[in-house]
């Protein structure tokens, strides 16, 4: 059915992209906060310290095959990428992961004590809440989703959801694709109004391809 | 093994505002209860789900929470505002205590879950607008 007064939606598509131009143009160009968001061990802490390692020298965080390594927001400033367009400047704003549940036993079977895993998922919990205040601070967001495990869950969903309800442009990274069982076809499937750049974040494949989405969509 | 599971009508949750309504899940959470809600929540809704439950989240007894919810929400303003037109609400949705959720298998229509008792009960419990939550809940 058509439905004429949709057609001012087009317009309204046509006066974004004209004042995203003018703004490329003539605006006051600011460094980009890029926030990292996603489930628990997708490898978010993983591509902000090879991102980091490579242009800024140092490191942002532990990573480790604990769940909610990272359990505080991790920032860090003025990382500039050589691109095929030239620089791209942002700031980088790593999340702890987002989680429904935190079982302080899940750390207890990594031969952690108990008292230590309660004070861990404590932290966890606290680390959960602070990413999910961090959503009206960032300008752009990379989803990070593990390619090797389902992409339709909740968590993703939720997460996907409020960036698009908030309107905050967003790429969805594909990680682990040196794994064998990674699919990033099913994370496409699962989100096809996003553009997904599959990678890896351990070894550092196509992460030029990840800077020149960032630099097109996310700037 | 006994599950009780609320079923909550949008009518009765619609009046509600969004901290009200997940107060309102997460009471029923932290009893072993599954609530079964007939229109979800919306993404900002679930995040202070999500916020809430952690800020709830123990050592004891409770670790938390599973949520699916059948469909998505229009993902752009075009069918933001179709959708508000045709009256088109976000899916049932399923929130309950993660010690009790087992499995789940979920696809965009499909959603399959298994859930182990909690406390002794066995109730199904409705609620409807017209009825408050104790005289709408029948024993079985």
């Amino acid at each position: 059915m058509y439905i004429p007064f949709l057609n001012i939606f087009s317009m309204l598509d046509n006066l974004k992209n004209f004042y995203k131009t003018l703004l490329k143009i003539f605006g006051n160009k600011k460094d980009i906060q890029l926030g990292f968001y996603g489930a628990v061990n997708a490898g978010k802490t993983t591509l902000a310290n090879k991102i980091s390692l490579d242009w800024l020298g140092e490191e942002v965080g532990v990573v480790s095959e604990i769940p909610h390594e990272t359990r505080q927001v991790q920032k860090v400033e003025n990382i500039v990428v050589k691109t095929n367009n030239g620089e791209l400047k942002m700031n980088v704003v790593d999340m702890p992961g987002i989680a429904t549940q935190v079982d302080y036993k899940q750390f207890t079977e990594f031969g952690i004590g108990e008292k230590g895993a309660k004070e861990r998922a404590k932290e966890a919990t606290k680390g959960v809440i602070e990413a999910i205040k961090w959503l009206d601070n960032v300008d752009a967001v990379l989803v990070v989703l593990d390619s090797t495990e389902d992409p339709y869950t909740q968590v993703n969903v939720t997460i996907i959801g409020n960036l698009e309800a908030r309107g905050i442009p967003t790429i969805i990274v594909a990680n682990k694709i040196d794994l064998p069982e990674s699919s990033n076809t099913k994370i496409e499937n699962a989100f096809p109004q996003h553009i997904v750049v599959p990678i890896s974040a351990a070894t550092g494949e196509n992460l030029e391809q990840l800077y020149n989405a960032i630099q097109e969509h996310l700037t | 093994m006994e599950v009780q599971l609320d079923f909550v009508s949008s009518e009765s949750l619609s009046p509600m505002g969004s901290m009200e309504k997940v107060a309102f899940i997460l009471a029923r959470i932290k009893k072993d209860i599954i609530v079964v809600l007939e229109e979800g929540l919306n993404p900002n809704e679930e995040a202070e789900l999500i916020e809430s439950t952690m800020r709830e989240i123990n050592t004891k007894d409770f670790h938390g929470i599973e949520f699916y919810r059948l469909d998505n929400p229009p993902n752009n303003l075009r069918s933001k505002i179709a959708s508000y037109i045709a009256g088109k609400r976000f899916g049932l949705t399923i929130v309950g205590p993660t010690r009790m959720v087992r499995a789940i298998k979920k696809e965009p229509d499909y959603l399959s879950m298994l859930a182990k008792g909690g406390r002794k009960k066995r109730r199904i419990n409705v609620q409807s607008a017209k009825k408050s939550t104790k005289k709408g809940r029948k024993k079985s």
